[in-house]
């Protein structure tokens, strides 16, 4: 082989190092990020209208759902020794739900006893926004005190997806 | 080949994402949201949403700053409502666009038809989150009526921590 083709070989010759050594510092950097968990959203409403008022529009009924809490459950830390402000969670917490005068303890069978009352055509009522028309009866959630923001998101999810249009909040807000 | 250009490029990307990253998360305080089972992803959210974070302990933040903490302010309505206030009207202000005047009750009402979102951990005791709500729906100047609870796809308090419900 000649001496210029010897040269020429040497010179395609790339040194890897330093880009093995950035691949590994991105593969580091991605592992260590903290990827954020996709959030969802559930629409709710506050009461709009307030104050004394001299329409005669009548009452629409409404369902009533009630959030108790039966046992508050006892503090524990989420990550022994942490100094984070959130760091707490609660072992048996447990809650139950009063629809009208119906007790539930599991929040699966409130969703299916919701979802017949979405779809039963004798429990709608008037659309005052649209005249002539019915609509889903609007329901109001009143969590009682000591119920936490986990228990109200997760009822509302429930509520949601039997199907109820309008979830307003009422019964105080579980005062302290 | 010299690949010190390239390392520099490498480099300046890495320092690029990682400042992106975290400007797009200061709206987004470190909470452990509920799992959610039917809610729908917040895919597109609106460019300008006010977002609440509602802290264990009761603070509540907007961007990083808390601007009602009750162990400061005091855990009364009459305490809380002057500091949520000043961030209603700042939002009205400066973040929602859906705003009108109305007649209800006899009095003159700012209603805000643009959604806040509500932020708090899963443990957050719900006496905090209707306290916000109540104030928010009490102002005349700035009446917020319309809210979306944020939830998230996995529990993370199960998965980091082993946490049970």
């Amino acid at each position: 082989m000649s001496k210029h083709a010897k040269d020429v070989e040497e010179e395609a010759k790339a040194d890897m190092t330093p880009m093995i050594d950035a691949v590994f510092l991105l593969i580091i950097f991605f592992l260590c990020i903290d990827f954020k968990v996709l959030e969802a959203k559930l629409p709710a409403y506050l009461p709009k209208d307030k104050g004394s008022n001299n329409d005669d529009t009548p009452p629409i009924e409404q369902l009533s759902l009630k959030i108790i809490c039966q046992q508050e459950g006892t503090p524990a830390e989420r990550r022994p020794g942490s100094n984070s402000k959130n760091n707490t969670m609660l072992v048996g917490h447990v809650v139950r739900w009063e629809l009208g005068p119906k007790r539930y303890d599991d929040l699966d069978k409130l969703k299916d006893d919701l979802t017949d009352i979405a779809n039963d055509p004798r429990r709608r009522v008037p659309d005052l926004k649209n005249p002539g028309k019915m609509k889903i009866m609007p329901i109001v959630i009143e969590p009682q005190p000591k119920t936490t923001y986990g228990d109200v998101a997760t009822t509302v999810d429930a509520v949601s997806a039997a199907k109820f249009e309008e979830i307003n909040f009422g019964g105080g807000r579980g005062a302290k | 080949m010299d690949m010190t250009p390239m390392i520099d490029c490498v480099f300046l990307l890495m320092i690029f994402f990682v400042l992106v990253i975290d400007l797009s998360q200061q709206d987004l305080e470190d909470l452990i949201l509920p799992e959610a089972k039917y809610a729908v992803p917040d895919e597109n959210p609106p460019d300008v949403r006010p977002i609440i974070n509602i802290a264990q302990d009761g603070r509540m933040i907007f961007k990083n700053n808390p601007y009602y903490n009750p162990a400061e302010h005091g855990a009364t309505d009459k305490q809380a409502e002057p500091h949520i206030r000043r961030l209603l009207l700042e939002w009205k202000d400066k973040y929602v666009k859906d705003k009108t005047v109305e007649n209800l009750g006899g009095r003159k009402v700012t209603v805000i038809n643009d959604p806040v979102l509500v932020r708090a951990d899963k443990w957050t005791e719900w006496h905090y989150v209707g306290l916000f709500m109540t104030i928010c729906s009490q102002q005349t100047d700035a009446a917020f009526w319309k809210l979306e609870l944020a939830m998230s796809e996995e529990d993370k308090e199960v998965k980091l921590f082993g946490g049970k419900r």
